[in-house]
Formats: structure tokens, C-alpha cells, sequence
């Protein structure tokens, strides 16, 4: 939309129109956006924007800072952690906005039919890659096809038909993708799936790549420096160290992007990025979560704390003791007090969870009716009954973030108050993965995950960690599945919402995993520099919003 | 070799087989020979103990290649591509092999080629060891020569000082230290350097800081050692008295001499602390953004990488024995009457 917000009071009215159109959490069944605006809640109204200047954004190692096998949305296995350079270089069919408002920007809208089975979806005309070639139904067939055929973490979880059932990762069956005109594609589902766009979000079908240098530079080459129809171009690229990029001269939406340039940095993480920008050679840094530091980083930056859509919860595997037993899982709901927790070390910046909804999600919903509190006196009870206070719970969480290190840590001692022991694990990816896979799923008894998307039928979502088929889920309960595929079923949210609450109410009530806190990290950046995630929350779709780059500026006048 | 040389060796067979004698009998190159033949079970048993402990870490490397979602018989198949399916002993065995023939394996993170990893990592870490090596060696040589000249005055009392807190401060906490004075405040230095750029001045500004935290401590202990070996040379042994009574200027006698032949302590020093260095490497470099192999060091041990880790602990091995040897060769340039494989007349 970023141009058309640029224009007087008749195209604003215009603007306007386009921008509430369709949407993520609206309950309407097809959008469409003018051919000529996307474009988001941007920085432009504040009529600070500036064209020109170039920043450095710090992403920290670890996560955002990562991407060993390079940038082929299709086999890199970071997936959506580095969402910020996909978005930067190949732009998206689909943004998500401020206030969850759904920004067509490669695509011009959609439409879902037959039960919602069927969604069908319209590209912005004259787009080309940064390489001459057109965006086109076509090429994002070839694109999907790939990427459903990826065997990569990444990989695309639509409910199709296969050309060989047996095997997740064959090629979808003739007539799963449709190419309908130059500018029209459409997907044919097994099951209903009413959320189709809004799980599009960061994840890789979001992210067109340009089949025809794809195919003139080999998969390794591209990978090193690929190319898309987004705002910026690929300059050069040293593997999880430094990217650099300058402006698409043949961006769709001109005159974006503002700036000429941005060179994304990994860094070891916060300390070491607030001090680089302290010194000022960083302008922007994604994804602080140190309470400490956001602190005093807020005195000296703009600090904005996005609005969570994944809350922590507490994994409990119901398949193997001691949480097979229902009294031993309600032991650990009663013996939790997480506001002293949030308060003294997460200096209460984060709201309370009791379900797998967040401020900045769909659906949400803070306090979920019969969830169990604490109650030492009860906690007592259960764990002498349950025989928690025999045992030592194998307690783990990933190595790479403090907020869930320090979460554990937290829990362990309020625990140990009841007589409550736990073995504390921390893993990396790789390892955390292999802990939640070994033994059949049996091995692993609790986990500190965050549950939850932006639409919980999406990403990391609460299937994820609470569905039978996912294997990073403690929970196989059929009712609990129904009751999510019910709610991912219809498009319209006043039918989706109450499912999701009920599904809330019926966790709790089992006990399946108790909930903490709605997580979301913050970004920091200098004053002068702004846009839509920097100066303005966006949702996070899984963990971290996707920053719009084509509509951040570099206005030191400002700052 | 000299062209009249070669023509004599050309001629005369007797100067030929002579000269391969001298050569295979100087304890020089008797030393390195033995050296290497030393660091044969110490590179085996390096690697086969970090082979060991790299497959006892949790975690498929197929399926950190392939992704969650890759079917059964993909893994297998990727197994089968790395060799995974063989027994432990058949894998190291084929590793060592590679190893042998200089092919270090393919990266399981990048699917490049180990080879080109270090290369591309490795002068980085180079660049940096060296830094820091020549500064705190000649920072330390320099400071134990002016504590040395007058144990207990000023300058000693002031080194002291100074070796004290480069031996108490961690290389991680000096790190932040000097980040927040030399690139916050007064921003001499950068604060992350993500490459070295081509300019020399950009990389010895890139390298300065991370330098200054790796060798800083080093020097503490250097100075303080040395210093202490040039004040007992200066103090008890005959050879001083002599000089002194040659009338040798005080500088002099405390350079040329006492200095010199306090060297040996601290060269054993240097040898055996390059070890810790390294493992200093793999610290410091994350915090200054640093693309060594230091830091790819720990990303792979992070993702279980084992193919990467050992083509990194081989390099570190190697530069450790190398120090070590180039420590051994030193003894002998320092004192003529070391000879090596004789008895010391």
C-alpha cells in the first residue's frame, strides 16, 4: 500500500479500503486488493519517511542468525528464523500488517471454495524478478511444487494428495495446483482449511523464488545469492557471518524501498549487538529478549516489544510416566506460581497465558475458564499422591534462549519447594529434535516450548506441541484433534474462535501442559531509522514479526 | 645449494653419500623427525577422542541435513551417502583415510567441503593468534626487561600491578571491557568485525581488541615469569659478574645476556600455553562477530557437525605440535651446546 499512502485525501480513501480488505483476522472469504497498492500501517503518515541511506541490522546467532546451507527458502533448514532476509529479497504474496491486517503484496487476493478445499489465489500483474523474468502462476506452481516436495522442516504442511501416498514428501497429485491464467493459481486440499492464507505467513510458499535463475545458477549457487520480486537485491552473502544488499531498481511498488541499502550482520547475541550499536555500527538489532538490557537499551533506542502470538508452555508427555498420570500433571498446574517469576525476572513485561493464544494473535483469549492456579495447599496433596516427589522430572528446554533457560531454572526451584526434583536438560536444535524423536517420542517427560501462531492453525502452532500427529507433541488425544481441525476448517473467525476456546478449556482441564507467559521479543533501533516492526508492533507469526523493509526509512533528521 | 657444489656432488659420489650423512645426522633434523613421529598418536588419539565424543552427542546428522520431515529411506539413503550406516570403527577408519589424502570431508551444516571451510575460516584465526602472540611476547619481553633492571622500583611495582589484573581478568570479561572503552566510548575500534576487509589498517583495527583480550593475559603471565628469571640471572649466575667486570654497559648485560638466557622458560611457556590460546580463539571471536574458525568451532559443535569439528581440532593439533617443535629448534638457536640426540658437553 506504501505508495498509495503517499497520495492525497482521494487516494487515501482509496488506501484505505484496499487496506482493510480481506485479512487475516477478518472473517471474510476472499480479498482483493487494487493492482496498483499493497502496502502497509507505514511510517509514511508521520511524514518522517526519507528516501536514501543505507542501516546495518544485527540478528543474533543462534536463531535469526544463522543460514549455514544459504537462502533457498526450499532446502534451508533455519526456515522462517531468517524470515528477514526472504522478506527483503523475494517480498511476499501475503504481508502481515499492524494489528494483524493482511497486506497483499505479490498477490492481489484469494478466494476459497468448495468447502474450503479449494483456494484460489490472484498475482499482482507486472511484477518481474530482480532478473528480468515475470512473476507469474506458473513459476509459483514450479515454486510450490518444490517446495512441497522438500523433505526440509520447512517443508509446507497443506493437506494434498500425493502422487505417492505413502510418501510425505512426493510430488503433489495432478490437480493439487492448478495454474487457472498467467495470473491465477489455485490449491485443491483433502481436508477444509479456512486459515490457508493466514498460514502462509512465514512459511516458504510466502516466498516466490525466480525459477529462471534458479535454473541458469545451479540450487548451490542460488542458495549462496538468490533472487526474487522483493524490495531489495542480494549483493553478496558470507554463510551465517554477513549479507549485504542494495535497492531493486525494478521493485514493483515505487519509489520503495527508502533505503539504498542494508547489510544484516550476525552477531553472538545481545550484549554484543546493544554494544555494537552503542558504538554505532549497527542501526537496528531483531529479536532482543534480555530483560536487562531491554532496559537500558530503551533509554538510549526505540524499543518496541512486539505483540506475542506464542506463549511458554510446559510440554508434559502424557505417553510415559510420571505424566501419564492425570494427578501427577495437575501437580504441576498447582504447584506453579509464575507471577513472582514474570515480575522479578521478566520484569513483567510480558501478559500471562493460560492458553495457546496471544495479544497479537486471533482468537485470543488470556484467562481460560477451569484452568488450574496455584494452590500449594492442593500441590501438596498431588504430588504425595501422585508420587511426583519419588521421582526426578527430566526437565528440557533449547540451549539457545535465556528467557526458556531461565524459565526452567525459575520452575525447577518453585518446584523443589513441594519436594519436587528435576534434571535439567539444555539442547540445541539438533539435539532437542533427537530428544523429542528418540525412543518412539517416549523419552523426554517435560518440555519449555512456546505454543502458538499468529493463527494457531499455522506455524508452531498449537497442533505443534499438542496434536497426535505432530511428533514434537506430548498429547494424543483424538478429541483434542478434531477439535483443532474443526477450528482450521472454516475461514470465518466467529466460527473458528469459539473452537479454539473450547480447545483451551479442554487442555487445561486435562492438565495436558500448563501455560506462562506471552513471549515476544523486542527490536531495537537508533533513533531516526522506523517502519512497520521497528517503531510500530506487528504480530509475531510464530516467534518474531517479519519486519516490512521495503517501508523502513533512515531519517537521522528525526532521531 | 651453490653451482660449484652441485658439480662437485655431481662428481664425486664420497661428497654425495657425505653430505646425506651430515644431513640425516643433524640433530636438527633428527629432532624434527622425531617430533612428527611424535605427533602421529597424538593426532590419532585427538581425533579418535573427538570422534568418540562427537557420536556419542544425540542427534541424526541426516536428519539435520534433510529436515523433520525426510522419510526413512531418505535418511538412509543420506546415511548411506556419508558412510553413517558403517560401524564406529569403519567411519573413523574412512575419515582417517580422507585425512591422509588431504580431503577433510563435507561439512554436515553447509555441504561444503571442509577444505574450503578452513580455508575460508582459517587465516582469520591465523591473523588473530599471531597478533595476539607477537604483541603480549613483545609487551612481555619489554616490561620484564624494565621490571628486571631495578627489581622493586617503580616500573616493577607498576608491571605487577598491571600482571596481577591481566591474571585475574577472564578473556571474555577484558572483552566486553575493552569493547565498552575502545569501540562505545571512545570508539577507536570496532566493536564486531563480520570481516577483515582487504585493507591491512582495517584488519589490525578489526584485530586489535580481540587480540587485546586473547593476549592480554598472556603477557601478564609472560612479564611476571620472565621477569623473574632475568632478576635470578642478574642476581646469582658468574657469567653476569663477568660481563659487568668487561665493563658491558648495565643495558647491555641485561639485553644481550641475562635476557637472552632467561628465554628458554619462557619459550617452554609460549609452547605450552598454545593450546589455551586456541581454545581462547573460540571465545573471543563470537563476541567480536569475528568469522574464525573459532567461532565455526563452536556453531558445529552446536549442530553436531563431526566431520567440520574434527577437520578443526586436526588444525588446532597440528598448530599445537608445530609450536611445540618450533619451541624444541628455538633451545637449540638460543644455546649452541644443546645438542640434541648427545650428550650435552
Amino acid at each position: 500500500m506504501r505508495t498509495a499512502c503517499l497520495a492525497g485525501a482521494v487516494a487515501i480513501v482509496l488506501t484505505a479500503a484496499a487496506c482493510s480488505s480481506g485479512g487475516g483476522s477478518s472473517s471474510s472469504t476472499s480479498t482483493s486488493a487494487g493492482a496498483t497498492s499493497s502496502s502497509s500501517a507505514s511510517p509514511v503518515s508521520t511524514g518522517a519517511a526519507k528516501a536514501g541511506g543505507s542501516i546495518t541490522v544485527l540478528e543474533g546467532k543462534g536463531f535469526s542468525g544463522d543460514w549455514p546451507l544459504g537462502l533457498d527458502p526450499a532446502t534451508n533448514t533455519t526456515g522462517s528464523a531468517d524470515q528477514d532476509y526472504y522478506n527483503a529479497v523475494f517480498g511476499q504474496l501475503f504481508e502481515l500488517g499492524t494489528n494483524g491486517k493482511q497486506i497483499p503484496d505479490l498477490a492481489t487476493g484469494y478466494k476459497y471454495s468448495n468447502g474450503n478445499k479449494t483456494v484460489t489465489i490472484d498475482l499482482r500483474p507486472n511484477v518481474k524478478f530482480s532478473d528480468g523474468s515475470a512473476l507469474t502462476a506458473s513459476v509459483v506452481a514450479w515454486n510450490w511444487t518444490r517446495d512441497l516436495e522438500s523433505s526440509c522442516t520447512c517443508a509446507p504442511s497443506w493437506t494434498i494428495a500425493r502422487a505417492n501416498a505413502k510418501v510425505t514428501t512426493s510430488a503433489p497429485a495432478a490437480g493439487v495446483i492448478k495454474v487457472l491464467g498467467p495470473l491465477t493459481i489455485e490449491v485443491n486440499l483433502t481436508a477444509p482449511n479456512g486459515a490457508f492464507i493466514n498460514t502462509m505467513y512465514d512459511t516458504i510458499p510466502n516466498w516466490i523464488i525466480s525459477e529462471q535463475s534458479f535454473k541458469s545458477m545451479g540450487e548451490t549457487a542460488f542458495a549462496k545469492l538468490p533472487v526474487g520480486a522483493g524490495p531489495f537485491i542480494m549483493t553478496s552473502d558470507s554463510f551465517s557471518n554477513e549479507i549485504t544488499m542494495k535497492k531493486n531498481p525494478t521493485y514493483w511498488d515505487q519509489p520503495l524501498p527508502y533505503l539504498d541499502g542494508i547489510t544484516f550482520k550476525s552477531v553472538s547475541g545481545d550484549e554484543a549487538a546493544y554494544e555494537a550499536m552503542l558504538a554505532g555500527e549497527g542501526q537496528v538489532y531483531i529479536d532482543m529478549s534480555t530483560p536487562q538490557l531491554l532496559t537500558e537499551a530503551a533509554q538510549k533506542f526505540n524499543v518496541i516489544t512486539q505483540l506475542g502470538t506464542s506463549p511458554y508452555d510446559l510440554q508434559l508427555n502424557t505417553a510415559v510416566p510420571p505424566f501419564n498420570n492425570p494427578r501427577a500433571r495437575e501437580a504441576i498446574y498447582a504447584m506453579t506460581d509464575f507471577g513472582p517469576i514474570l515480575q522479578h525476572i521478566f520484569k513483567n513485561a510480558y501478559p500471562t497465558a493460560e492458553g495457546f493464544t496471544g495479544p497479537g494473535g486471533i482468537c485470543y483469549q488470556q484467562n481460560v475458564p477451569g484452568y488450574q492456579g496455584y494452590n500449594p495447599t492442593l500441590a501438596k496433596q498431588l504430588v504425595a499422591a501422585s508420587g511426583l516427589d519419588k521421582s526426578v522430572i527430566q526437565f528440557g528446554t533449547i540451549s539457545s534462549s535465556p528467557v526458556a533457560a531461565e524459565t526452567v531454572q525459575a520452575l525447577s526451584q518453585e518446584w523443589a519447594v513441594f519436594g519436587v526434583k528435576t534434571s535439567q536438560h539444555s539442547y540445541n536444535l539438533n539435539a532437542l529434535i533427537a530428544a523429542f524423536l528418540a525412543s518412539g517420542g517416549k523419552s523426554w517427560q517435560a518440555m519449555i516450548q512456546t505454543a502458538g501462531a499468529y493463527d494457531p492453525a499455522g506455524g508452531v502452532g498449537v497442533g505443534f506441541r499438542f496434536g497426535s500427529l505432530s511428533p514434537f507433541s506430548g498429547v494424543h488425544d483424538p478429541k483434542l484433534d478434531s477439535m483443532l481441525a474443526a477450528a482450521a476448517a472454516s475461514s470465518s473467525l466467529s466460527a473458528r474462535c469459539p473452537i479454539y476456546n473450547q480447545a483451551a478449556e479442554y487442555i487445561a482441564k486435562n492438565y495436558y501442559g500448563p501455560f506462562y507467559f506471552s513471549f515476544a521479543p523486542a527490536n531495537v533501533a537508533v533513533k531516526g531509522v522506523a517502519g512497520p516492526g521497528l517503531t510500530s508492533a506487528l504480530p509475531a507469526v510464530a516467534v518474531a514479526p517479519a519486519v516490512l523493509w521495503e517501508d523502513v526509512y533512515n531519517n537521522p533528521a528525526t532521531s | 645449494m651453490a653451482l660449484a657444489q652441485q658439480v662437485q656432488l655431481q662428481r664425486d659420489p664420497g661428497a654425495r653419500a657425505d653430505l646425506v650423512r651430515r644431513v640425516t645426522g643433524s640433530p636438527a633434523l633428527r629432532l624434527v623427525g622425531r617430533r612428527l613421529l611424535t605427533a602421529i598418536p597424538v593426532l590419532l588419539g585427538v581425533t579418535l577422542l573427538t570422534f568418540v565424543v562427537m557420536n556419542l552427542i544425540p542427534g541424526n546428522p541426516a536428519r539435520l541435513i534433510l529436515g523433520i520431515n525426510a522419510t526413512p529411506g531418505q535418511i538412509a539413503q543420506v546415511d548411506h551417502q556419508l558412510g553413517l550406516d558403517h560401524p564406529f570403527w569403519d567411519r573413523y577408519w574412512i575419515w582417517l583415510d580422507g585425512l591422509l589424502h588431504g580431503d577433510l570431508g563435507i561439512a554436515y551444516s553447509n555441504r561444503q567441503s571442509v577444505n574450503s571451510d578452513l580455508a575460508q575460516f582459517l587465516p582469520t584465526t591465523c591473523w588473530l593468534l599471531l597478533y595476539a602472540l607477537v604483541v603480549s611476547l613483545g609487551l612481555g619481553i619489554g616490561v620484564a626487561m624494565l621490571a628486571a633492571r631495578k627489581p622493586n622500583g617503580l616500573a616493577d611495582r607498576l608491571s605487577l600491578a598491571v600482571s596481577m589484573l591481566g591474571l585475574s581478568v577472564a578473556p571474555y570479561v577484558l572483552a566486553l571491557v575493552l569493547i565498552w572503552v575502545f569501540a562505545v566510548k571512545i570508539q577507536w575500534f570496532p566493536a564486531i568485525s563480520n570481516s577483515l576487509g582487504s585493507n591491512p589498517l582495517t584488519a589490525i583495527r578489526a584485530l586489535t581488541l580481540p587480540a587485546a583480550s586473547i593476549g592480554f593475559p598472556l603477557f601478564a603471565i609472560y612479564s611476571r615469569l620472565l621477569r623473574a628469571d632475568i632478576v635470578e640471572q642478574m642476581q646469582r649466575e658468574d657469567y653476569i659478574v663477568t660481563a659487568k667486570a668487561k665493563g658491558l654497559k648495565p643495558w647491555r648485560v641485561l639485553v644481550v645476556h641475562a635476557t637472552r638466557n632467561s628465554m628458554f622458560t619462557l619459550i617452554t611457556l609460549v609452547a605450552l600455553n598454545l593450546g589455551t590460546l586456541i581454545g581462547a580463539v573460540a571465545i573471543i571471536e563470537p563476541i567480536f562477530s569475528l568469522p574464525g574458525i573459532g567461532a565455526e568451532l563452536i556453531s558445529a559443535i552446536n549442530i553436531n557437525d563431526l566431520p567440520l569439528v574434527e577437520g578443526i581440532v586436526v588444525v588446532f593439533a597440528l598448530v599445537t605440535v608445530a609450536g611445540n617443535l618450533i619451541a624444541d629448534l628455538m633451545y637449540a638457536v638460543l644455546d649452541p651446546r644443546i645438542r640434541y640426540g648427545r650428550s650435552a658437553s
